[in-house]
């Protein structure tokens, strides 16, 4: 679907792997904090490196080059990325930068939209903001021509991470 | 006959090339995109799902707009309930005011559209930003209307584009796509951060959850959802679905139906108000949604018209509507276009506003292949023709040639007896008209129009009534207008056929006009008059079956016959009697298994066969008559391009709108022509008045011939 997809063992990959992405791309990036990106220390090893890293504030992934988000889920049968984002942080990152990282534990794939529903549906309360993201923004609408990153993401890697959170059920996207 | 403005609009559309060959593009990749997107998945299935889901929320709109309301106000939101467009525009303007909002952003909403906030907000001093890059770019060249409901700005070549974007820059802009996207971005992002509003409209609201669901490409609705402090979604009363799982198969179908994408790239779906940010931190934002009535509680109460609320507002229908592919959504005139844009388009605005955009449909039906709500929306359309005939009145011409003529089956006879002798000036003994002067030129460009033939069938048939001994089987053949006056061949053909297969055909001499022309005008009195009479004259028959040649007929005494006298006792069971009686020819030939002889010598003759728009999607029998011509020894059929497109007659059609049935022509004989074949084969004798009138005018050596002509031949044709 036009995002650029790349499966890793465990977390220290994850982190290379994203370090990689990153090289080519500016300095700012503004981080979606989230228990999995937590647990990974991926704030650490990106200043470590040299990045800039905003985590909140006013302006938060306004002047950022890219964006870094932890997803709920996957869905195979689209090559769908789905999470609440009712928080606004996750929001911006995955919106506002011309580039944005989309992490997701591979435990977490599932077949279809049925089951992606049945997901939110044992939680108590439907999410306030639920998205749906499939590959990055596109426009076709001069000339029909296919036109990536109109007011979204122009670049979305999504980084599949095997170990760190469960056991590895599903296909890939 | 003096133009009006809606037809100087048709003929301009038909005159820009941008627009239609960008339209024509899109609509040949389109079918091919569609196809494949739905592979391996059980449409039917999908839209009888979706059909029902949706079918079932028109009846109880009130409730489900209640409980969505009460929903929202658990979560924190607030619901207005707007009767009409004005009460919701100074609803959005109180909110806007209170907030002291300048600026607002607008993701694409053609709720919006309808109630015309953009103008009326800005009356107010408030601007709004479209920030869909198409409509956008519309906003800034005052005057352009949309041509698309989903790519509205499809007709716009990029150097056109690049005009615009140079007068708003106040530099110049090369015509380099990706450069005029990055624009965009960047100028709207501006807008996107500095707004104190942003407006949506939503593709589908959820009753039990109080969720509104919105569906880009370009992710501006998640922009305009997040970045100001406040939102408004504009939401008609049609798009409320009771449970959050009726949301599945609709956005199985939507992005399918509309672009052929699997999904696209964003879905939102937002419930209640989320957190903001904002020079002081992290707030909630405030939500608000405008139920939108404006008329479609009225139609939810019309048990006809109820069922166009369960259009999910794809474009499908537009996307494979052939005249919508020759004039655009420009040319409806309204925010909604196409067949459903006219339904919709009666009762948000009103059923005067209607009669033009709702006479540009032809009646192909194949909108009702592609419709994943399963909308007839052909069939709605009539009945929007017949209710405007009985508002307004039928347009004087066609009151006097329907009621004055067709409703009176002798004068009609003598009339057309004259004209056989009147038309010899104008034919010179040819079997076609091939120009006519002055305001009737355009009926006869593109293509001629056929003569009357010098002996009507009903005048043969003393020679043709011969009885087999012992008979298989009895018919009566009901021949309609143009088999009886202008091609009595065919019906020779038809009696030659069956006769050899052991069948006793008769011709009941009181058999009139089918009544369809009236019928498809709205003209319902005429329609009736014409019914009773055929049903008399049918049953007096006394025979097994009734034969039919002409699809069009054939729907008419099968289907629109026990509908139209559905309401008169006695009546109604005669119409369903003769309608069980009705075969069609090639039916009947496939179910008594005749056999032909066919070409005696010689190399096979290539065929190549037109689906007649009634006989594919009405009667449902294009794949019976294929076989049956594969049967039929010394031909070779091969297949031409969209052999399924409609061919542009569609009856009274190609007088109304003679350059668009022109235009529809002209493709289909290229695709005739391309095929390679001598003769195209179809079943109706309409679609053979416009075939045989546009080979004639280009000179064609192909042969346009029923399929009972091509049985009834034993040598080589």
């Amino acid at each position: 679907m036009g995002a650029l997809t790349t499966r890793v063992k465990d977390v220290q990959e994850m982190k290379n792997e994203i370090l990689e992405f990153l090289k080519l791309r500016g300095r700012r990036v503004a981080v979606a904090v989230s228990p999995f990106l937590k647990r990974a220390n991926l704030e650490a090893a990106l200043k470590e490196a040299g990045f800039e890293v905003e985590t909140a504030g006013d302006t938060f992934a306004r002047e950022a080059d890219t964006g870094i988000v932890e997803f709920d889920l996957g869905v195979a049968e689209t090559g769908t990325l789905v999470h609440d984002a009712t928080d606004l942080y996750k929001r911006l990152a995955s919106m506002l930068p011309l580039n944005c990282v989309a992490v997701l534990p591979a435990s977490r794939i599932v077949s279809d939209m049925v089951q992606a529903f049945e997901h939110y549906l044992t939680q108590k309360n439907w999410p306030g903001y639920l998205a749906f993201v499939t590959g990055p923004s596109r426009t076709a609408d001069i000339e029909r021509s296919l036109t990536i990153g109109v007011h979204g993401p122009e670049c979305l890697l999504i980084v599949v991470v095997e170990e760190g959170e469960g056991s590895n059920a599903g296909d890939p996207l | 006959m003096p133009e009006t403005p809606f037809k100087v609009r048709v003929k301009q559309a038909l005159l820009n090339p941008t627009l239609r060959g960008a339209l024509e593009r899109f609509a040949a990749d389109y079918v091919v995109a569609r196809e494949k997107v739905f592979t391996g998945r059980d449409f039917e299935g999908l839209r009888n799902k979706i059909a029902s889901i949706k079918s079932a929320a028109a009846l109880q709109l009130r409730e489900l707009g209640e409980e969505f309301a009460r929903q929202v106000t658990l979560r924190g939101g607030k619901v207005f309930f707007a009767r009409d467009a004005a009460s919701a525009r100074e609803y959005v303007l109180k909110v806007a005011k209170e907030h002291g909002v300048t600026l607002v952003v607008k993701s694409k909403s053609f709720a919006t559209e309808e109630i015309q906030l953009n103008e009326y907000l800005a009356e107010h001093g408030i601007v709004s930003y479209e920030t869909d890059l198409a409509e956008w770019i519309l906003q800034l060249m005052p005057g352009e209307r949309p041509s698309h409901m989903v790519m509205p700005a499809i007709h716009l070549p990029k150097e056109e584009v690049a005009k615009v974007l140079s007068r708003y820059k106040g530099r110049p802009v090369e015509p380099d796509i990706k450069t005029m996207v990055r624009i965009a971005r960047e100028e709207l992002r501006d807008k996107f951060l500095t707004a104190g509003l942003g407006i949506t409209g939503a593709n589908i609201a959820v009753a039990e959850t109080g969720t509104i669901i919105l569906f880009t490409n370009e992710g501006n609705a998640r922009l305009a959802t997040t970045l100001p402090p406040v939102h408004i979604a504009v939401v008609g009363y049609e798009k409320l679905v009771p449970r959050i799982k009726d949301v599945l198969p609709i956005l199985e179908a939507l992005p399918r139906s509309g672009t052929a994408q699997p999904i696209t790239s964003y879905v939102t779906m937002i419930t209640g108000p989320v957190p903001v940010g904002g020079a002081g931190g992290v707030a909630l934002k405030e939500f608000h949604v405008v139920l939108l009535d404006n008329g479609r509680l009225e139609m939810a109460r019309d048990p006809v018209f109820r069922e166009a609320l369960q259009c999910i507002r794809c474009a499908a229908c537009t996307n494979v509507c052939p005249v919508f592919q020759l004039v655009s959504g420009q040319v409806y005139g309204f925010i909604y276009s196409g067949g459903i844009g006219s339904i919709l388009t009666a009762f948000l605005n009103s059923l005067k506003q209607a009669q033009n955009p709702q006479s540009l449909c032809i009646g192909c039906r194949r909108c009702t292949e592609v419709c994943p709500a399963k909308i007839n929306i052909p069939d709605l359309v009539l009945e929007l023709r017949k209710r405007i005939a009985r508002e307004h009145g039928l347009p004087f011409s066609y009151r006097l040639a329907l009621r004055g003529v067709v409703a009176r089956p002798k004068l009609m006879q003598g009339i057309l007896a004259l004209g056989k002798k009147l038309q010899r000036p104008v034919t010179g003994g040819q079997p076609f008209i091939r120009s006519l002067p002055g305001p009737y030129k355009a009926w006869t460009e593109g293509r001629s129009l056929p003569a009357l033939s010098s002996r009507s069938l009903r005048e043969k048939i003393r020679d043709l009534e011969k009885s087999p001994v012992r008979p298989r089987l009895t018919a009566a053949f009901y021949a309609g207008c143009v088999i009886d006056f202008i091609y009595p061949e065919i019906g020779e053909a038809i009696f030659k056929v069956m006769q050899g297969a052991g069948v006793q055909v008769s011709f009941p001499l009181d058999q009139a006009c089918c009544g369809a022309p009236a019928l498809y005008a709205g003209d319902i009195e005429t329609a009736l008059k014409l019914a009773r009479r055929n049903i008399a004259a049918l049953e007096e028959a006394f025979t097994d079956v009734i034969i039919t040649a002409c699809p069009t007929c054939a729907v008419a005494l099968k289907h629109k016959l026990p509908s139209l006298l559905s309401c008169e006792p006695g009546w109604y069971e005669r119409a369903l009697g003769i309608a069980a009686k009705v075969k069609d020819f090639n039916e009947l030939v496939q179910e008594m298994e005749v056999s032909f002889p066919g070409f005696s010598t010689g190399e096979r003759i290539k065929i190549t066969y037109h689906d007649s728009c009634h006989y594919k999607r009405h009667l449902g029998l294009a794949q019976v008559a294929r076989e049956v011509l594969r049967r039929y020894q010394g031909v070779e059929l091969v297949e031409m391009q969209e052999s399924d497109r409609c061919c542009g007659f569609g009856g009274s059609y190609t007088l109304k709108y003679p350059e668009i049935s022109r235009a529809l022509l002209e493709r289909k004989l290229h695709h005739i022509l391309e095929s390679g074949a001598s003769i195209v084969v179809t079943d109706c004798p309409g679609c053979l008045v416009q075939l045989r009138g546009g080979l004639d005018k280009v000179s064609s050596p192909v042969l346009a011939k029923h399929t009972a002509e091509i049985l009834a031949t034993e040598q080589d044709l």
